[in-house]
């Protein structure tokens, strides 16, 4: 996305959403007709234990402004443990973007449950707001 | 000028005479004008070769893993730091440490690069130039050593000390260990081993290598690690040379989708992969750092990761090969915890 003068910088943010809440926590919020801003570009996984940390790292290094990473609540994964897993690689990637110069806030991780439409538009709208505070991504003017 | 590998000498003979042991993996020279080399060593009137200096060619601990005889007991002589990588690569069932018998060494740094002409031996304040006694200067030794914490080889079966006046002392920390000296006819003692010198000296050089990079605001933190990563030439030493890097099929090679095969430099996900698959458990031995041909500071990278997420999970790589690495286990306490981070 190009930034011209005088046009607000609108992020682009990269969705991983687990296929078993927070895909369809997603789809409620769409449903409900649930207000929130359409930054956010999602990929369905089946587990947010699906997310590679080098999926992560390739979307901020080609330029993405913010990934976010939603996952159902600890205890309510489905394939039982995925989520314990996806809570420290994500404790990792922060510290692995903080030590290369990248705001960690870039990175974002919430448990969204299938109920939890209004959950989902509430953190698309708050994240949303956190990166166009960072500003676009530094890496984007760097590749 | 005192034989210094005398010790260990006596130790691998008496594994081999005794039966404890297939073959012993040790660095030495294979003839007098031989550079120091890895050496599998079957007979015992080769023990000889054996030596000890302060430069590290290669990690034994790859070594073993890549081209070691499975169904052999081997014996090695390494520096803490292969010691540690053992232990990595024995949680990760690339080898079985039952084979094993680790007869490590007491190591207060290695060199940089090796100079031919001069024998070199380092110890805790000091260090022997062709026999001759001086104050250690640190300058000369590998980054990733200054800022080391390991000295000592708890990790491994046997560790040994050697003096500067060219006496040793051996400790036996497992029950192997205490069958190899029990061959050796050495009696192990309890060593007094201080760390807290050694340890003054990483602090201060962590300090002064992570915490310089820890001052710049982002911006010059990312164009700093930018410009370096982006002197890479996609050698793959880095990899080849890195004893956690285990894979036989790797992520990295151009065959697979992950980077664009052909490009110099590579995308910076080259180096950020290798970063985020052993900077967990990273056991600072250098020797990525040692075969860079472009002198990207690696083991800065890897090691600052390892220090910051050590800080986190409270896991020390290598010294029990029953805690696991902590980005692919759980533990009890995760599971009472609901929030997304761990705090």
């Amino acid at each position: 996305m190009n930034i011209s003068k005088g046009q607000a910088f609108e992020p682009k943010i990269l969705g991983f959403l687990c296929n078993w809440c927070s895909y369809a926590g997603a789809d409620l919020a769409g449903v409900s007709r649930f207000q929130y801003p359409p930054n956010i570009r999602v990929i369905r996984v089946m587990c947010s234990a699906k997310v590679n940390p080098t999926y992560v790292m390739k979307a901020l290094l080609d330029g993405v402004d913010g990934v976010f990473i939603g996952g159902c609540h600890i205890g309510d994964c489905h394939y039982a443990m995925g989520n314990y897993y996806t809570r420290r690689r994500v404790i990792m990637l922060k510290k692995v973007l903080e030590i290369m110069g990248i705001e960690p806030e870039r990175l974002r991780l919430e448990w969204v449950s299938a109920s939890e439409g209004i959950i989902f538009a509430e953190v698309m709208k708050d994240f949303t707001q956190v990166i166009k505070n960072l500003g676009p991504n530094p890496l984007k003017s760097r590749r | 000028m005192k034989n210094y590998s005398k010790v260990i000498q006596n130790i691998a003979r008496a594994m081999l005479r005794a039966g404890l042991v297939d073959e012993v993996v040790a660095f030495g020279r294979d003839s007098p004008a031989s550079d120091i080399i890895p050496l599998f060593i079957t007979d015992e009137r080769d023990v000889e070769k054996i030596v000890t200096v302060s430069y590290y060619p290669c990690s034994l601990a790859q070594l073993v893993a890549l081209y070691g005889d499975k169904n052999k007991r081997i014996g090695m002589i390494v520096r803490p730091c292969d010691a540690r990588a053992m232990v990595e690569l024995a949680k990760r069932r690339q080898v079985n440490l039952d084979n094993f018998y680790i007869i490590g060494i007491e190591c207060y740094g290695v060199l940089r690069t090796r100079n031919k002409n001069e024998e070199i031996y380092i110890f805790p304040n000091e260090m022997e130039i062709d026999g001759e006694l001086k104050t250690l200067d640190e300058g000369i030794l590998s980054p990733n050593c200054r800022r080391c914490e390991y000295p000592i080889p708890t990790m491994a079966d046997v560790s040994c000390r050697i003096e500067p006046n060219g006496e040793s002392s051996v400790t036996a920390n497992t029950e192997k260990g205490r069958a190899v000296l029990a061959a050796a006819n050495i009696s192990s003692q309890q060593s007094p081993s201080d760390r807290t010198a050694i340890k003054e000296r990483a602090a201060r050089w962590q300090e002064k290598d992570f915490g310089e990079l820890k001052k710049m605001n982002r911006d010059e933190r990312l164009k700093y690690w930018l410009n370096q990563l982006d002197k890479c030439i996609k050698c793959y030493g880095c990899r080849d040379s890195c004893p956690l890097c285990y894979c036989e099929v790797c992520n990295l090679c151009p065959e697979k989708p992950l980077i664009q095969g052909g490009e110099i430099p590579p995308e910076r996900l080259f180096h950020i992969t290798r970063l985020m698959h052993v900077g967990d458990s990273c056991c600072n031995c250098g020797q990525c750092e040692a075969a860079c041909p472009m002198g990207i500071p690696l083991s800065r990278l890897y090691h600052m990761l390892y220090k910051e997420l050590s800080s986190i999970f409270g896991y020390e790589s290598g010294l029990n090969v029953n805690s696991l690495p902590p980005i692919s286990s759980i533990n009890e306490e995760d599971l009472v915890k609901t929030g997304v981070d761990l705090g």
